[in-house]
């Protein structure tokens, strides 16, 4: 109803959709308010190019494609206006940090959920060492479990890229996680 | 297939997402090298720490004041897009405009055909003013017959014409 025109039917459309692409945005971003500021985008984006949908394609994976290209052009930005100001961030260093995601509302928690909440914190921030490639291949293939072709049509990529950065970010991952919590592999 | 190639292919084994060539060679190697199976358990491990880890992090949740002001802009933008430009209206007219085309692109076939076969329909015969049938391309009618009728006395005599209105004969 909405490639015919009808606007209304925008929200009902979308709405199954917005908890995913909320979430793949936190999983990209790794930060809350940048999430939604994607997420919102995304939505922008799909609207404005509902015209140009092929309704042969899945709409949560267009969907997705949309937000992972707008992560990607925020991640770009703010790389470029990093370097642009590094002097400025040289100068003042303690201010540049902290955007990473705070999940630590378990004050009230035993000690060993906060542990564990912890450690599952820690995993995830892993999740920033990875290049921006390789963390939406991860994403898309293992947290979003989208398969091969999905996540190379999702990121407009081939397969073999796919795998490349996918076998990259799960090395990473898993040498970060040998690393930090070697108590993971020894408890095995 | 050597361990050293093994273990670069590990982390895709690891997930499912090898070629079925590649994942018989690795799966051949793995059940039997204890090295490789190692690796590839510390592998899965780590998926699955990272997979229950991002699971128990949370989805956040959309601002119900968020998501009405966002489909208020949509709303909003739809709005001033179908003035600016007609967007809207275009977009909900298309359809019509196809099929409206299709149509025209029908009758404009048939008019094309009548013109075509018109001509040649016309030039196998011809019609006299009084709308009488004299020839046509028809062979059963290369011939013509007119009959006349005596009113004083009742005689019939019928004429045998050809299609160049050739008398051929008669007949009482």
């Amino acid at each position: 109803m909405v490639l015919s025109g009808r606007t209304e039917a925008f929200e009902p459309l979308v709405t199954p959709y917005r908890g995913p692409l909320l979430a793949l945005a936190t999983r990209l971003t790794r930060n809350r308010e940048e999430a939604l500021e994607v997420a919102q985008e995304a939505l922008l984006r799909a609207f404005r190019s509902l015209g140009r949908f092929d309704v042969s394609r899945s709409f949560r994976n267009w969907l997705f494609q949309i937000a992972a290209n707008e992560a990607r052009d925020r991640y770009r930005r703010r790389s470029r206006e990093q370097a642009a100001f590094k002097d400025v961030a040289d100068r003042a260093p303690s201010a540049t940090t902290g955007s990473a995601a705070t999940t630590g509302s378990a004050a009230a928690d035993p000690e060993a959920e906060q542990d564990r909440q912890e450690l599952r914190a820690g995993i995830m921030r892993s999740l920033a060492a990875l290049s921006p490639r390789e963390r939406e291949v991860f994403v898309l293939r293992d947290l979003e479990e989208l398969d091969i072709r999905e996540t190379s049509r999702v990121l407009g990529c081939s397969a073999i890229s796919v795998r490349v950065n996918l076998s990259s970010a799960r090395r990473k991952l898993r040498d970060a996680i040998r690393r930090d919590y070697p108590h993971l592999e020894e408890g095995r | 297939m050597t361990c050293r190639k093994v273990c670069k292919l590990i982390p895709l084994f690891a997930g499912d997402d090898l070629k079925p060539r590649l994942l018989r060679a690795v799966r051949a190697h793995i059940t039997a090298c204890p090295g490789c199976r190692a690796e590839l358990e510390g592998f899965r491990a780590a998926l699955s720490e990272i997979k229950s880890a991002a699971q128990a992090e949370g989805v956040p949740e959309w601002d119900e004041r968020e998501w009405s002001a966002l489909m208020a802009r949509v709303a909003a933008e739809a709005k001033l897009a179908g003035e600016r430009t007609g967007g809207v209206a275009v977009r909900a007219f298309r359809p019509r405009f196809a099929a409206a085309s299709a149509l025209g692109a029908v009758l404009g076939l048939v008019v094309l055909g009548l013109l075509f076969k018109g001509p040649s329909s016309r030039s196998g015969s011809v019609t006299g003013e009084s709308g009488l049938v004299i020839a046509s391309d028809n062979p059963q009618q290369d011939k013509v017959a007119i009959t006349m009728v005596s009113p004083e006395t009742g005689l019939q005599v019928v004429w045998f014409l050809d299609k160049n209105f050739d008398y051929k004969g008669e007949q009482e």
